[in-house]
């Protein structure tokens, strides 16, 4: 099990289209993959438990997985979040 | 009489034409018991109706990005999703099996739970997502149901030209269908500013007012209607008055659009002859496709960050498909391709990503250029596949975010190693291929005079630019009025960018938003811009206003206002350089 910080830079959040790449990308891993927003924690690989995270921007995300491809699938959630979900800004 | 009647406006456009109702999307949901031996069987019919409803908005998602474009499917791929999510269907079936109640029963209660929780939270923007997770339900159980019921648009006439449709609610995927069906416009009970219908009527530029109360009790089948959906307001049985009004705007809305059609097939040159270069930004497919049907003369910014976001860096061949793809799509203008433009170490596993906060500000950190000098497989990869590229045709090569000589010395001796490494494998490229680089870095912008020597073409990126230069994120309110194209600062930086690059003789371009907003075209002009770069939707009201701009005036504007004012003068000086076009 692996687990990192990243904090959401891009200026919508984790609005639907973002959850949406996020998701999609997370569904790519066979890991489990665990994001929390301070006390809650959901599915990574949820829309619905991604959007109930509300995390705006400037929110910490603490991002866990738990697998073979633990490493892949954490460096490729945390690349999407920094390149602000290939959002302009 | 006229009935004025008010909502969300949502998707500005003006429609007016003769309303149609749509049937109530009612379902009466009611619960009973099944056998214990039932449960599988219960679970399956849920199973099918979610198939169901999932292959019908997969269709439909289809269609959609194929016809109006990706952004908008991906609003009704994101339904499919939720139909798919665990939290509705793992704890639906789960619920069939342990209160052993019926399939719709078993998922109201599930939606219960979901909306609970989504109408607790403080965003209103996220809250407005549970309404898609009702519609999405309500999808499912019209799928179980097998009468007529909840299928409003059975009695929907094929073709809806001149119709707007009067409904409750409608879904994105609903909206869409009418869209196929070209509604006029449309006016809805239910349904907010956020909500993916409202965003999706934008997209598709339907004229759309949103949550207006009791509209079905209120308007009748078949009477005439204006609806302004930049104010939100519709107008039943409206008087001469008003439709006179709306009539106006309605034709000089077109003839603004013929007095743009018109430009479309003249040369883009000013009134004192000077040609000027227009180019795209983009790299959807619509986009490229779009540049090209506007006349653009090249895609001046094509960015590369959307392929690595599907996870993992893409490989050599990967990006080369994606390149030939956008090379085959623009035929024979050329694609200007930036290399990477990320924000953040990924390949480095020591690296902490909590740094980026506090401390470390990412806009000023390694990013771009700077982490592609960094982690050089991951750049030589995507150097060696626009190299490759360069082959299929007119291809260009763009780096973002430069700062010294230096890196521009780094990336040659890269790109000449990528160079060997193809020639080893006897893999054909363009020798010749131009590479260029991005000024957005202020001092970078000083010292175009030593920066350019050793490259072919440059693209200046106002957005980081200004920013940088006048030291305020235009995202953030309480600083974004400092963000100003018209600070004397600012000008006399684009200025000395444009001279510089007139005196090595190299092109110069601006692909940022202000490339493509009509206010400053004169004002670029002026400073000595001739190639702009903008999203493809602009081209022609950029184009417009630069054959009505004679050029040596704008200038002698702008002389005056550099000198003689220092910037403080009563006009604006955008004001200043409209008026110079009048005079004599």
């Amino acid at each position: 099990m692996i687990s990192r910080a990243v904090t959401i830079i891009n200026k919508l959040g984790l609005h639907a289209r973002a959850a949406t790449r996020l998701v999609n990308s997370a569904a790519a891993f066979d890991c489990e993959l665990w994001i929390s927003n301070g006390e809650k924690t959901i599915n990574g690989k949820s829309i619905m438990g991604v959007l109930t995270l509300a995390a705006s921007r400037g929110t910490q995300l603490n991002i866990e997985a738990k697998g073979k491809d633990e490493n892949e699938a954490i460096e490729g959630i945390i690349e999407l979040i920094n390149s602000r979900f290939g959002e302009e800004e | 009489m006229t009935l004025a009647l008010t909502g969300h406006a949502v998707a500005r456009g003006i429609a007016i034409g003769q309303t149609h109702l749509a049937e109530r999307n009612e379902l009466e949901i009611g619960e009973y018991r099944i056998a214990e031996n039932e449960a599988e069987s219960e679970v399956l019919r849920y199973r099918q109706a979610v198939e169901a409803a999932a292959e019908q908005l997969d269709r439909l998602a289809g269609r959609v990005t194929r016809n109006v474009g990706d952004s908008a499917g991906e609003i009704i791929h994101t339904h499919v999703m939720m139909l798919n999510d665990s939290k509705l269907r793992q704890e639906t079936e789960d619920h069939i099996r342990r209160e052993l109640c019926n399939a719709e029963w078993a998922l109201q209660s599930q939606l219960e739970q979901i909306m609970a929780e989504f109408r607790s939270l403080d965003d209103e923007y996220i809250r407005s997502r549970g309404e898609d997770i009702i519609q999405v339900v309500r999808l499912v159980q019209s799928k179980l149901n097998d009468a007529s019921a909840g299928k409003p648009f059975e009695n929907i006439p094929d073709r809806l030209a001149e119709t707007l449709v009067i409904a409750t609610e409608l879904t994105p995927g609903e909206l869409a269908i009418l869209h196929e069906k070209g509604v006029a416009g449309i006016v809805t009970e239910h349904g907010g500013p956020h909500s993916h219908t409202a965003i999706l009527a934008s997209s598709l530029g339907i004229p759309a007012v949103l949550g207006v109360r009791q509209a079905r009790n209120l308007l009748r089948e078949g009477e005439t209607l204006v609806l302004d959906g930049g104010l939100g307001v519709v107008y039943a049985d409206p008087d001469e008055a008003i439709l006179e009004h709306y009539h106006q705007v309605q034709r000089d809305t077109a003839r603004f659009r013929d007095s743009l059609e018109k430009v479309r097939h003249r040369p883009c040159h000013s009134i004192d002859g000077e040609d000027i270069t227009l180019h795209g930004n983009g790299e959807r497919r619509e986009e490229l496709q779009q540049a090209v049907d506007q006349g653009a003369c090249g895609i001046g910014l094509y960015r590369t960050e959307f392929l690595y976001l599907r996870g993992m860096a893409p490989d050599e061949d990967t990006q080369l498909a994606e390149y030939t793809a956008a090379i085959e799509a623009l035929n024979g203008i050329p694609l200007t391709i930036r290399t990477l433009d990320l924000g953040a170490d990924k390949t480095d596993p020591q690296f902490d990503y909590s740094r980026l906060r506090g401390s470390v500000n990412p806009a000023l950190g390694l990013r771009a250029i700077r982490l592609c000098l960094r982690d050089t497989d991951l750049f030589k990869t995507q150097l060696r596949a626009i190299l490759r590229a360069s082959a299929r045709g007119p291809v260009r090569c763009l780096i973002p975010m430069l700062t010294s000589t230096r890196e521009i010395l780094m990336v040659r001796s890269l790109l000449e190693e990528a160079r060997e490494e193809l020639d080893e494998k006897a893999q054909p490229y363009d020798e010749k291929m131009p590479l260029g680089g991005m000024i957005e870095v202020p001092a970078a912008a000083l010292a175009v005079d030593d920066l350019g020597r050793y490259l072919d073409f440059l693209s200046v990126g106002t957005n980081d630019l200004l920013q940088y230069a006048l030291a305020a994120d235009r995202l953030d309110e309480q600083v974004a009025h400092l963000y100003d194209m018209q600070h004397p600062g600012v000008v006399r930086l684009l200025q000395s960018i444009f001279r510089a690059a007139d005196r090595l003789q190299i092109p110069v371009a601006v692909c940022g938003e202000v490339a493509g907003d009509r206010r400053y075209t004169r004002l670029l002009l002026a400073l000595g811009l001739r190639e702009f770069s903008m999203h493809p939707a602009r081209l022609l009201e950029v184009k417009q206003v630069i054959t009505e701009t004679n050029i040596s005036r704008a200038r002698a504007a702008l002389t005056h206002w550099l000198n003689e004012s220092g910037g403080q003068v009563e006009l604006s000086l955008q004001q200043l350089l409209d008026q110079s076009q009048q005079s004599q």
